[in-house]
């Protein structure tokens, strides 16, 4: 069975310990255009009715969003026997927070199963928690060096199979630099279906020198561990949570100044002139960043419609034009 | 006129009136009393101009309970006491700050209704798009430039906010502010779910239920909250200080529930709709004094009492007994409702756990978990529907009118469900009216919305 998650901060490795296929919802089957409620959020409004028309697939909601949390409770009513919430902590400094991640995973644990999973050994777990870590580390040292879109593929490569086959890619897929403007995009959900993006970002003479949206870098990291097989599977449910809340760097998180400095660092070491906000029009835990973004990193910042580009590129990419441009003349040309 | 006159809503210029007359009978008021004109001049609650409000000395001393609350923040500072700004939990950090002797807490929150009371001269509004918080997120975004200008609350020394299960709107401008420069103590409150199977669970207020591991997590993080009072209170808070709270919370909360079965079951209508939202809200933080607003409670109970008494009603006895769900962001609007042919005979202004009586037959700070635990916007809408499905039996509701706040994340879809659970629990007619800061430009969509129900109700009754 297929299991959707909404969150790159459940973790996927503990659902394929269960024996079952995991996939972040940004990579699911695109539903055809429906209604949305004043105050809807698109992309969970989708959420919600890939897992209306997905019948064979189980979902994990997750409660970082209150959009993605009221459309669980909307969905609960009818198909509650394959929905699942997860709670995930806003605050993470505090050993409540991380018994609640735990207990969350634990219960997490028990749906799989109730939903056709196996428990998982500590065998089982170890291996996957090893294979996701080192595709992880992979994906976090190519980041740098792939094209923008090159890197989502291969990230959804990780978020849909477990893999991502950066072999091939890293050598022969250098970024073209020559003229182009560098730029970071952060923000929300970014889907296979909003990847037109990038193709937009480079016609306008940028390029992404760092994506920060979801799923993207923010969601890579180094473990600082190994799991090992002679643990028990106690011990590694606990590493896991560990290693998931050291490394949960998000907007919703509170208060969320690891998003600054984690962003921040990168900023600067990329080069990055200008910062593309990639925001749906109703959710707020984005939108209320963008000045806070503009003042902690000095840098102009463009906030996009994602809701747009349901219905075409040609306003974005006027937008980005403009937007290039005028970091062009804030800078001067960028070296060769 | 006397004390004992037939009651009635009246105008700002018949309060003037009706004042006078008070005064000359010997009318007896707390410092912050006065007539209820002069909040205009001090205030700016230009407002006022456009409300009718109850004639009892009973509701004149409520509304001024409201109205001087920044001034008495203000003197409360002055005599050497520390502010908190208690933020999002509504009712639950109140309760553990007045156990401490020199502490006073309030919402910032509630500058939601600056825009309202001051007819947007405030600028507040238009301060927040300034400030990166536009019309997309709820009213309560005055709070973010009310901070900055410092010209309607006194800014607290501490400021402590729930995160988790809250709304977007709330959390996001918090965590703005918070960028701008006032660091807040955040805590988290988990999203109440259901215990599974064979899972250890406990009971809640409002008849609910939860796993005990939520329990102890939100009583952790309570002691946490307690730890931080107690530092800036210079002594710390103990279960012995913490219980003797919950006593005088919990005499604000049987008096509010008493007020609530007298007038909401009461055949008539013995309090007008807008003292009654005014009076719900002193279930959340006292309006700053916690022994005027039992004081003042005591004295609208007891109006309300002789009033159902003497069979003296505001309005007709057929008016359509509509429930209320939301705050709304313009106060007027509640005038309204009974302009056009309702009375309200219930409510829930998101904050139901704040009107239950909290535990006292438990530890403290695990009776106060518990209770915060059962806020209605922390579980799903589906469970706040129950509740709001069992008030409706119990006050015989005709109709439910769901208040959507302009912006605020939760109420697009939690709307979607409550409208379903109700109508399919109660077979009432439901709709829901999106109700701004200031209502007026909106009032013949608005009525003409409203009206239709009310017509269907009366339909219903042929």
């Amino acid at each position: 069975m297929q299991v959707f998650y909404t969150s790159p901060w459940v973790p996927a490795e503990w659902i394929r310990a269960h024996g079952l296929e995991a996939c972040g919802i940004w990579f699911a089957p695109v539903p055809r255009p429906f209604a949305l409620l004043a105050g809807d959020c698109a992309f969970a409004c989708r959420t919600s009715r890939v897992a209306e028309l997905e019948s064979d697939s189980a979902f994990v909601f997750t409660t970082h969003c209150d959009q993605l949390r009221r459309q669980f409770d909307s969905l609960a009513l009818s198909i509650s026997h394959r929905a699942f919430l997860f709670n995930l902590p806003a605050t993470w400094q505090t050993p409540v927070a991380k018994r609640i991640f735990l207990a969350e995973l634990e219960r997490l644990g028990r749906f799989l199963v109730g939903i056709g999973g196996h428990e998982p050994t500590a065998e089982a777990l170890a291996s996957q928690m090893g294979e996701h870590s080192g595709v992880r580390k992979a994906l976090l040292h190519s980041a740098s060096s792939l094209p923008a879109q090159t890197l989502a593929e291969a990230i959804a490569r990780f978020y849909t199979e477990g893999r991502a086959d950066l072999g091939q890619q890293s050598g022969d897929t250098a970024c073209p630099t020559n003229g182009l403007v560098p730029i970071a995009l952060a923000g929300g959900p970014l889907s296979r279906a909003d990847w037109g993006l990038f193709e937009a970002v480079q016609t306008a003479g940028a390029r992404v020198v760092l994506n920060a949206t979801e799923p993207g870098e923010r969601n890579l990291w180094e473990s600082a561990s190994v799991p090992s097989v002679v643990s028990s599977k106690d011990a590694l449910l606990d590493a896991l949570a560990d290693d998931y809340l050291a490394h949960c760097v998000d907007v919703f998180q509170r208060p969320n100044r690891r998003l600054y400095a984690w962003l921040g660092e990168r900023l600067a070491f990329r080069g990055a002139r200008g910062i593309i906000l990639w925001v749906y029009s109703a959710c707020d835990l984005w939108r209320a960043e963008a000045q806070t973004l503009r003042e902690a990193t000095h840098l102009p910042v463009l906030q996009l419609e994602a809701d747009e580009a349901a219905s075409g590129w040609t306003r974005i990419r006027g937008r980005l034009e403009a937007f290039v441009e005028s970091l062009r003349h804030l800078a001067g040309p960028p070296a060769p | 006129m006397s004390m004992d006159e037939p009651p009635r809503k009246l105008t700002l210029e018949e309060w003037d009136s009706r004042y006078a007359a008070l005064w000359r009978q010997g009318l007896r008021q707390p410092g912050y009393g006065g007539p209820l004109r002069r909040h205009i001049r001090t205030e700016g609650d230009l407002r006022l101009h456009n409300l009718r409000f109850d004639s009892s000395a009973a509701a004149l001393r409520l509304w001024n309970l409201l109205l001087t609350e920044n001034q008495r923040l203000r003197q409360a500072r002055q005599q050497g006491l520390k502010l908190v700004g208690a933020m999002k939990d509504l009712g639950t950090v109140p309760v553990m700050a007045y156990s401490l002797p020199n502490l006073r807490a309030f919402y910032p929150d509630g500058a939601w209704w600056t825009p309202c009371l001051m007819e947007s001269t405030d600028g507040l509004l238009r301060q927040a798009e300034a400030c990166g918080i536009d019309a997309a997120f709820c009213p309560v975004r005055a709070m973010l430039p009310a901070f900055h200008n410092e010209e309607h609350f006194p800014i607290p020394e501490l400021l402590i906010c729930s995160a988790g299960a809250v709304c977007d709107d709330f959390s996001a401008i918090a965590q703005r502010l918070e960028h701008t420069g006032f660091p807040i103590a955040w805590w988290e409150m988990p999203r109440r779910r259901a215990p599974e199977p064979n899972e250890p669970a406990r009971s809640l207020p409002g008849n609910l239920l939860a796993p005990s591991l939520q329990v102890e997590c939100v009583r952790a993080e309570l002691a946490r909250v307690a730890s931080v009072l107690g530092a800036l209170a210079g002594q710390p808070l103990d279960t012995e200080a913490l219980a003797n709270g919950l006593r005088r919370a919990n005499r604000v909360r049987r008096l509010l529930r008493a007020l609530r079965q007298a007038v909401y079951a009461a055949v008539g209508t013995p309090l007008p709709a807008l003292e009654m939202l005014v009076a719900e809200m002193l279930a959340i933080h006292f309006c700053s004094d916690l022994d005027e607003t039992i004081a003042v409670l005591t004295g609208l109970l007891a109006e309300v009492h002789r009033r159902v008494r003497q069979r003296q009603f505001i309005l007709p006895l057929d008016s359509v007994r509509v429930f209320w769900i939301n705050p709304t962001a313009d106060l007027r609007i509640m005038n309204l409702l009974e302009d056009w042919g309702a009375r309200l005979c219930g409510a829930d202004y998101m904050f139901t756990h704040a009107l239950d009586v909290i535990p006292e037959d438990l530890p403290p700070l695990e009776a106060l978990a518990r209770t915060a635990l059962a806020d209605p916007m922390a579980g799903s809408a589906s469970e706040r529907a129950r509740r709001i499905v069992a008030d409706c039996r119990v006050f015989r509701a005709e109709a439910v009118v769901i208040a959507r706040i302009p912006g605020a994340s939760h109420c697009a879809r939690e709307g979607t469900i409550l409208r379903k659970v109700v109508h399919e629990e109660l077979g009432l007619p439901v709709i829901d009216l999106e109700i701004p800061p200031l209502c007026d430009a909106l009032l013949p969509a608005l009525s003409g919305r409203l009206q239709a129900l009310l017509e269907t109700v009366r339909n219903r009754r042929r």
